[in-house]
């Protein structure tokens, strides 16, 4: 994912935009800068959609990281947005600073309003935001969402949980519901810089309930237990990598056997050449995780 | 609404079993259906019946709200949760957004939803104004309904009127009336709840008729049926208006069955149960055929979490014939 910067977004922008549209999105941005009313400001954010190209419409935009979007030392990740999203997260980042308490007014207000489309916007935009200390509880708020691509917004390509979510209980609420509603766990971004006992202590009872249940488990979960293996823990993947029937679960638990503490674990992975080479972790969803 | 007296089976008409391959292959569109107040099973058997698309209109809940922010929370339902809901079977999820005519009987509240209303009536996915209109036809209503009128017409969305059950032939006459009287084009009014006594006048104006199937209290679908061979299908359109009540979710593809039963040719069908809906609703400009023909981006390879739906992905199906649950 190679770095693209504000100005070069902004470019990108202007692109799908109606042609006679553009002049007059730039000059409603200037009046916002000069004095930035809260109806302008929801009206101009909600009407995005009737700005774009009919031939934009149903793009989806991949550019990587984008440095300096907004005032934060925080890339945003533009992975797979539609061009509604990027132009309204662009649009966000134009809003100036207007204090603390105004501007997280301003932004709140735009929340409280939002249909399903904006609110995915919105919690993209997370880490662009001016006072980045003011938005944590706004972000637990929207991890506990029951609209999933509200809460893809947020857990998967998204920097600001893991830089600004200082609670680690919340951090953990994040991976936690993140398993439970099977999003693309290695694409959390600082799941591994994150990871802590507790949160391991939790997906242990978490896998514990599944395997009651004959349910899957995804192998991800296992990488995560793996630096805070203990007996409950190995008492269990002991079992599933006996019984399983899925490689990729197998390789998983090998892998944390091989790269854990727990010394029981790495001498009965030394003990079994097939393990040894089950812990191989290429082409794994963990193979560049790095304990 | 409805009457919850046991029905004489004698005066329900003859019974023909349900069977919807009479329809298998046709696509459906429901532009009246309160599904905040309907199951997951409900979006299920609807979109295996082929229906691809519905309109929500704002309405009351059964009983009334007593605050602005019970308002607030369940217009951000029509266009957060429940259109999420609905992609999760397929479904695309469109409302119309007002203050219902029995609620604006609460002036002090009224006057605090009329202030909310701009800053829904403008999101995607919302495809007019409505329902709005007359209950118990007071002034508080009508002064309303005026209100909102003018919210459309500035706003350039089209009005989804619900008409009185009481005294409704000369509720919908006066409502088509005070429409035109506010400079609305009739070909921006859907007129809804139509019954034999309303149609010829609603017709005859230039509005676009819609029709309730709704069991007991509204229309039946064998006089539906009787009405497009009367009328043809031009502004007609169908919908189930299935809401708390004893009510229908598949009075649209039903009525089709029957219409492919009855005769009536599959252009008809098409138009009174998906075309003309989409026609009359497609002048809000957040709308369009191309959208419906789209598939919804559900993501099939993920699995389902047992407790809740609460997925990305298309909902996994029940075994309702079995006393297992796993």
């Amino acid at each position: 994912m190679n770095g693209v910067n504000a100005g070069w977004v902004a470019d990108q922008v202007a692109g799908y935009i109606k042609d006679n549209q553009w002049e007059g999105l730039k000059e409603k941005l200037s009046e916002i800068a000069r004095s930035p009313q809260p109806g302008l400001v929801a009206q101009v954010f909600t009407a995005i959609p009737r700005n774009v190209k009919p031939s934009a419409q149903q793009l989806r935009i991949s550019f990587g990281e984008v440095e300096g979007l907004g005032p934060n030392p925080v890339p945003v990740i533009v992975r797979d947005w539609s061009v509604v999203q990027l132009l309204r997260v662009w649009f966000l980042s134009q809003i100036p600073d207007l204090g603390q308490e105004a501007y997280v007014a301003l932004i709140d207000r735009l929340f409280k309003y939002s249909d399903m489309e904006e609110s995915v916007s919105l919690y993209a935009a997370l880490p662009i935001y001016r006072y980045p200390k003011a938005w944590q509880q706004r972000c637990i708020e929207g991890i506990r969402s029951n609209i999933g691509p509200v809460r893809k917004a947020i857990m998967v390509f998204n920097h600001y949980p893991s830089r600004f979510l200082e609670d680690e209980k919340a951090w953990n609420q994040l991976v936690l519901k993140a398993f439970f509603t099977d999003e693309d766990i290695p694409n959390i971004i600082g799941l591994n810089q994150r990871n802590n006992p507790n949160l391991a202590q939790a997906l242990t009872d978490y896998a514990y309930e599944r395997y009651a249940a004959k349910r899957e488990i995804n192998p991800m979960l296992w990488i995560l237990v793996g630096p805070y293996l203990d007996e409950r823990a190995f008492d269990l993947m002991e079992r599933i990598i006996i019984e399983s029937q899925i490689p990729l679960e197998q390789r998983a638990i090998a892998y944390a056997f091989k790269h854990s503490n727990y010394d029981i674990a790495r001498e009965y992975c030394a003990k079994n050449d097939r393990f040894i080479s089950l812990s191989d972790d290429s082409g794994t969803p963990w193979e560049a995780w790095e304990y | 609404m409805c009457s919850y007296h046991e029905q004489d089976r004698a005066s329900m008409g003859q019974r023909i079993a349900l069977d919807l391959e009479l329809v298998k292959g046709l696509r459906f569109f429901d532009p009246h259906i309160h599904m905040v107040s309907r199951t997951t099973d409900d979006y299920q058997s609807m979109a295996d019946a082929g229906i691809v698309g519905l309109i929500e209109p704002a309405f009351w809940l059964g009983q009334p709200r007593t605050g602005i922010d019970t308002f607030r929370d369940y217009y951000s339902s029509l266009v957060g949760w429940e259109r999420f809901r609905a992609s999760q079977f397929g479904i695309r999820h469109f409302c119309t957004i007002g203050l219902n005519s029995r609620e604006a009987n609460n002036e002090a509240l009224a006057e605090a939803v009329m202030e909310l209303l701009p800053f829904y009536i403008y999101k995607e996915g919302v495809v007019g104004v409505g329902e709005i209109g007359f209950d118990d036809q007071t002034a508080a209503e009508e002064k309303y309904y005026r209100l909102q009128l003018e919210l459309a017409k500035e706003a350039g969305l089209p009005v989804q009127v619900h008409t009185p059950h009481r005294d409704k032939t000369r509720g919908t006459s006066r409502s088509m009336d005070i429409a035109l009287e506010h400079g609305l084009d009739p070909g921006m009014v859907i007129i809804d709840h139509n019954t034999e006594e309303t149609v010829k006048e609603v017709l005859d104006k230039g509005f676009w008729a819609a029709f309730t199937i709704y069991p007991f209290t509204k229309m039946g679908n064998e006089r539906m049926v009787q009405i497009v061979k009367e009328y043809g299908p031009e502004r007609i359109m169908v919908n189930s208006a299935a809401d708390w009540g004893i009510s229908d979710p598949l009075a649209v593809p039903k009525t089709a069955a029957l219409m492919v039963k009855s005769g009536i040719s599959k252009v008809a069908i098409e138009l009174v149960c998906y075309k003309n809906a989409i026609t009359a609703f497609a002048q809000s400009g957040q709308l369009d055929e191309g959208l419906l023909n789209e598939k919804i981006d559900v993501d099939q390879g993920q699995k389902f979490e047992g407790n809740s739906i609460l997925r990305g992905g298309q909902q996994p199906r029940r075994d309702t014939g079995s006393i297992i649950i796993s």
